[in-house]
Formats: structure tokens, C-alpha cells, sequence
């Protein structure tokens, strides 16, 4: 494998506020690097603060201390582009007015950034909805549209946070093939955070899990699965063995994030 | 929202209520169930207001109720609006204001009027003030409803796609809040209405509401239906207006709320 040069580095961040006069510390001395052009996946039990982690590279979120880098290529495109849980696309714009949001507020003329959408849409399936509002849309086709919105701004680092969890088993089948397919056309830089190890051996080059709260990083895992895969990586050996093993880890943190979650 | 062919087999109740009623009423009256002197039919009454258009007697009472209205309402709904987009921006404005709202809110607007009349002119100005007195609290109420409701996750989606300030404002939070800003117009301009006959009857000399109190006092009881029955109808065509006029200026917001 061609050795790809560091993107995204995460140095030693931490983050942690009050909640009712205690610190709760959500993020522990967190550090990664995400090659360029690599698909990362981060799993974790509920409160490892995997969405808080996609929240800080995306600037939403002050770290409280650590660092954040991302190796910028494109002068003008913007560092990060989240697809949000609950695809939180504007209700009152239209498919095409939602896509061209973040290009509109960068003052990019009309007529690029319509095209630019126009081309998203195309990627994602949905030009003859171009029209439509969100509403109107199924669940799927409103994250194809969160999709579309992120890559239209041509991000250095695509952020992923739990994108397809509130989708129904068929649709996330054909959106995780789908979202293959992109990354594979466009080669962008993905930070994917969900709560299926299925799912993060499907899409990731690697599993990065964290543990229950305090989030730390637990382990790496390299998915030497190779490429393009697709449902079939179900059946092979080496994706039962890889998902015994960071089971058998993940299973343990989730214990101990229940335990903690109990009445003392 | 179109009215195709099926729109009366599936409203049909919506028509036929108000016939029926009207029906009911007109055969009550004619078989002397109901006391003609008090209530009289409603051909007679209608029979009565063609007269009262004819003579130009109810165009002479609509304009100034119109014209009160419109200034009222245009008054409350731009410092509503602007009010209630501060509250619901400001935390703290809207803490502060809260408590004073809430006592002077549900005060009969009526009672406004004599003191409006020690703040500003006598007459179509204190006529005015009062009149938009609880219409702004009710578009103020509802627009900081509005800003509130709006999803935070939203919001978060549109700071991180580069919205920021005014931007943030104008393509975020007043459209987001327009539902809400619409529903406090469409049950503002209804109490204009309510209110502004309610001060004439008190008031003045001219308007609807006036010449409803007139004919009640000197018992021309059929001028007194007609009156009523032209608020009625003002009343509906300004609240449906606005309703299509929602329609028209938020389409995304229509199907949700007719589901």
C-alpha cells in the first residue's frame, strides 16, 4: 500500500466541561492521524465521545487543550464539511438552495455554485429533485441531500457523524454502497463516526475505537479487507476475525459505559 | 395547496355548516320559534343590508373601521415582530420583558383606551393604539415562539456551512421563525377586529362597531344583523387572506402543517 501523507493530526486533545458543578471530561488526551484520501472510522460506546471528537476537527467545538491540524491543499476550500445525524438541512430552502448554502455564504457566484450543486446532485442521485423541499424527501434521500451539501463545498476532510443510524436496514445497505462509490470517484479525506462495527469494517481502511467516558483512544485496527468492497466482506474469514476482536474489546467498553451509566 | 374538484367532497362540512345554521335559523324564525322582533329572518336581514350598502350608510361605517384596522394592524405586526425577534434573540431582553408582558397581556384591551388617550391625541390616534395594544402582544408572543422553536442542530448545520451574524440571521432565524411569525399575524389582525368594534362601540360616532350599538339602541334590529353580519364576513376574508397569503410565501411550511 502507497504510503499517503498525514492530513488530518489530532495532538493530544482534550475536552471538558461542567455539567452541574462537576468536570466531565469527554475527550482524554486524544491523538490521531488521518492520511490523506484515508477513510477512518471511529466506534466507541454511547458517551466516548466519538461525535465530540468530529465536533472539535470540525471547529464546532473549543478543545480544551490539544491541538488540531489539517493539512490544507486547496487555497479557498474550507477545512471540514460535517453530514450532520439529522441530515439538519434548512427546511425552508430547496434541495438545490440547501446544496448551495455554504458556497453562497463564501460569496461564490451564482451560476458556479449552482453548477457545482448541480454536479453534487448528479453524484448523489437526486437531480430530478433539485425542486423538492426536505420534507418531501425520505430519510435517505434527505442524507444523500446532507452529502451533496458537504462534498458542493469541496472540504479538505469530509466529517461523518452517524450518518446513516436513523436510516431503516435496506436504505443504510444502498447508502453505504453509495457513499463507497463517492469516495471512491472523488478520493476525499473521510472521518466516519458510528456505533456499528459492521458498518465501520464496510467503509473504513481503519477502526479507531475509543473507550467509555473518559474518550480515549483504546486501539487502532488496520481493515485489510482490500478494495471495492461491498456486502460480501461478510462472508470472508477475515472479516469474522476482525470483528470478533475489536467486539470483544468494544463489548468491554460498553460494560463498563453502562456501569458507570448505574445508580451508584 | 390547489382547490381542485375534490376540495367540496372533502370540505363539504366547511360549507354546509353555516347554510345549515342560516336554514335552521330562517325556518325558526318564520314559524314564530323564534320572536321575529329579536330576531329576524335572515332574508329580512339580508334584504336590510342591501339597503344599507345602497345608501351608502355601510361603506360610510366600513372605512373607518378598515382604515383603524389597518393602522393597528400595521403597527402591531411591525413592532411585534421587531420586539419579538429581539426576545427571541436576547435572552436577557426576553427575561426582563417576560414578567411585564405577562401582567398587562391579559388586561380586556378596552380598558387600554383611557390610558392611551392620556398618551397620545384623543380620537383615531388612541383609537389606533388601543387597538394594536393586544395584537402586539400576540404577534410578540408568537415570534419569539418562533426564533426559539427553531432546531438548534439547524443552526449549528448553517454556522458550520459559513453562516454568520446578519447571515445568519436573514437566512437562518427569520425564515425559521416565519411559521410562527404568521400564525401570531393571522391571530392579530382577528383581534384588531374584535377589539377596534368593541372601541367604537364605546368611542365613536363612526364604524362598524358603531353602527352596530346604534341600531341596537334605537332597535333597528335588522340593521343590527346586517352590521353583524358584515364584521362576520370582514373577519373571515382577512383570516383566510392571510392563510393563502402563507400559502403562497412559505410553501415548505404549508404541507406540514396540513398534515
Amino acid at each position: 500500500m502507497k504510503v499517503e501523507p498525514v492530513k488530518v493530526v489530532v495532538d493530544d486533545v482534550s475536552v471538558a466541561f461542567d455539567s452541574r458543578g462537576h468536570t466531565v471530561v469527554a475527550l482524554d488526551r486524544i491523538s490521531l492521524a488521518v492520511a490523506a484520501g484515508e477513510f477512518l472510522c471511529v466506534v466507541g460506546p454511547s458517551g466516548s465521545g466519538k461525535s465530540t471528537l468530529l465536533r472539535v476537527v470540525a471547529g464546532l467545538l473549543r478543545q480544551t487543550s490539544g491541538d488540531v491540524r489539517i493539512e490544507a491543499e486547496r487555497p479557498g476550500a474550507p477545512l471540514t464539511a460535517m453530514v450532520f445525524q439529522e441530515h439538519a438541512l434548512l427546511p425552508w430552502r430547496t434541495v438545490l438552495a440547501n446544496v448551495v448554502f455554504g458556497l453562497e455564504n463564501r460569496g461564490v457566484s451564482r451560476a458556479q455554485r449552482e453548477a457545482r450543486a448541480r454536479e453534487m446532485l448528479a453524484l448523489v442521485g437526486l437531480s430530478r429533485f433539485a425542486r423538492h423541499y426536505p420534507h418531501q424527501l425520505s430519510g435517505g434521500m434527505k442524507q444523500r441531500v446532507g452529502i451533496a451539501r458537504a462534498l458542493a463545498n469541496d472540504p479538505e476532510v469530509l466529517l461523518m457523524d452517524e450518518p446513516f443510524a436513523a436510516l431503516d436496514a435496506q436504505t443504510r445497505t444502498i447508502m453505504q454502497e453509495e457513499l463507497l462509490r463517492i469516495w471512491a470517484t472523488l478520493g476525499t479525506t473521510v472521518i466516519y463516526v458510528t456505533h456499528s462495527l459492521e458498518e465501520a469494517l464496510l467503509l473504513g481502511d481503519r477502526v479507531v475505537l475509543m473507550t467509555a467516558r473518559p474518550g480515549r483512544v483504546s486501539q487502532v485496527f488496520p481493515v485489510e479487507l482490500g478494495r471495492p468492497r461491498g456486502l460480501e466482506i461478510r462472508s470472508s474469514p477475515a472479516y469474522g476475525v476482525l470483528l470478533e476482536k475489536i467486539w470483544t474489546e468494544l463489548r468491554d467498553e460498553v460494560l463498563k459505559s453502562m456501569e458507570a451509566d448505574r445508580d451508584p | 395547496m390547489s382547490r381542485g374538484p375534490g376540495w367540496l367532497a372533502q370540505h363539504w362540512l366547511t360549507v354546509a355548516s353555516p347554510v345549515a345554521l342560516l336554514i335552521g335559523w330562517e325556518v325558526a324564525s318564520a314559524v314564530g320559534l323564534l320572536r321575529e322582533a329579536f330576531f329576524p329572518r335572515p332574508s329580512t336581514v339580508l334584504v336590510h343590508l342591501r339597503r344599507l350598502v345602497a345608501d351608502g350608510t355601510l361603506l360610510g361605517h366600513a372605512l373607518p373601521t378598515l382604515s383603524r384596522i389597518g393602522g393597528a394592524f400595521a403597527l402591531a405586526a411591525i413592532l411585534g415582530v421587531v420586539t419579538g425577534l429581539a426576545m427571541g434573540l436576547w435572552r436577557r431582553l426576553r427575561e426582563g420583558l417576560d414578567p411585564v408582558f405577562a401582567v398587562v397581556y391579559p388586561i380586556p384591551s378596552v380598558l387600554f383606551l383611557p390610558f392611551v388617550s392620556f398618551l397620545v391625541p384623543r380620537g383615531e390616534t388612541a383609537l389606533i393604539v388601543t387597538t394594536a395594544a393586544t395584537s402586539f402582544f400576540l404577534i410578540a408572543f408568537t415570534t419569539t415562539e418562533g426564533v426559539r422553536q427553531i432546531d438548534p442542530l439547524v443552526v449549528e448545520a448553517a454556522r458550520h456551512y459559513g453562516a454568520r451574524g446578519r447571515r445568519l440571521f436573514t437566512a437562518v432565524l427569520l425564515p425559521g421563525a416565519l411559521p410562527f411569525i404568521f400564525t401570531g399575524l393571522r391571530l392579530g389582525l382577528g383581534y384588531a377586529l374584535i377589539v377596534v368594534v368593541a372601541v367604537e362601540i364605546v368611542s365613536a360616532s363612526r364604524g362598524l362597531g358603531a353602527l352596530l350599538w346604534l341600531s341596537w339602541q334605537v332597535l333597528k334590529v335588522e340593521d343590527m344583523y346586517a352590521t353583524f353580519l358584515v364584521i362576520a364576513a370582514l373577519g373571515a376574508v382577512l383570516s383566510y387572506g392571510l392563510a393563502a397569503l402563507r400559502a403562497r410565501l412559505l410553501p415548505w411550511a404549508q404541507d406540514v402543517a396540513e398534515r
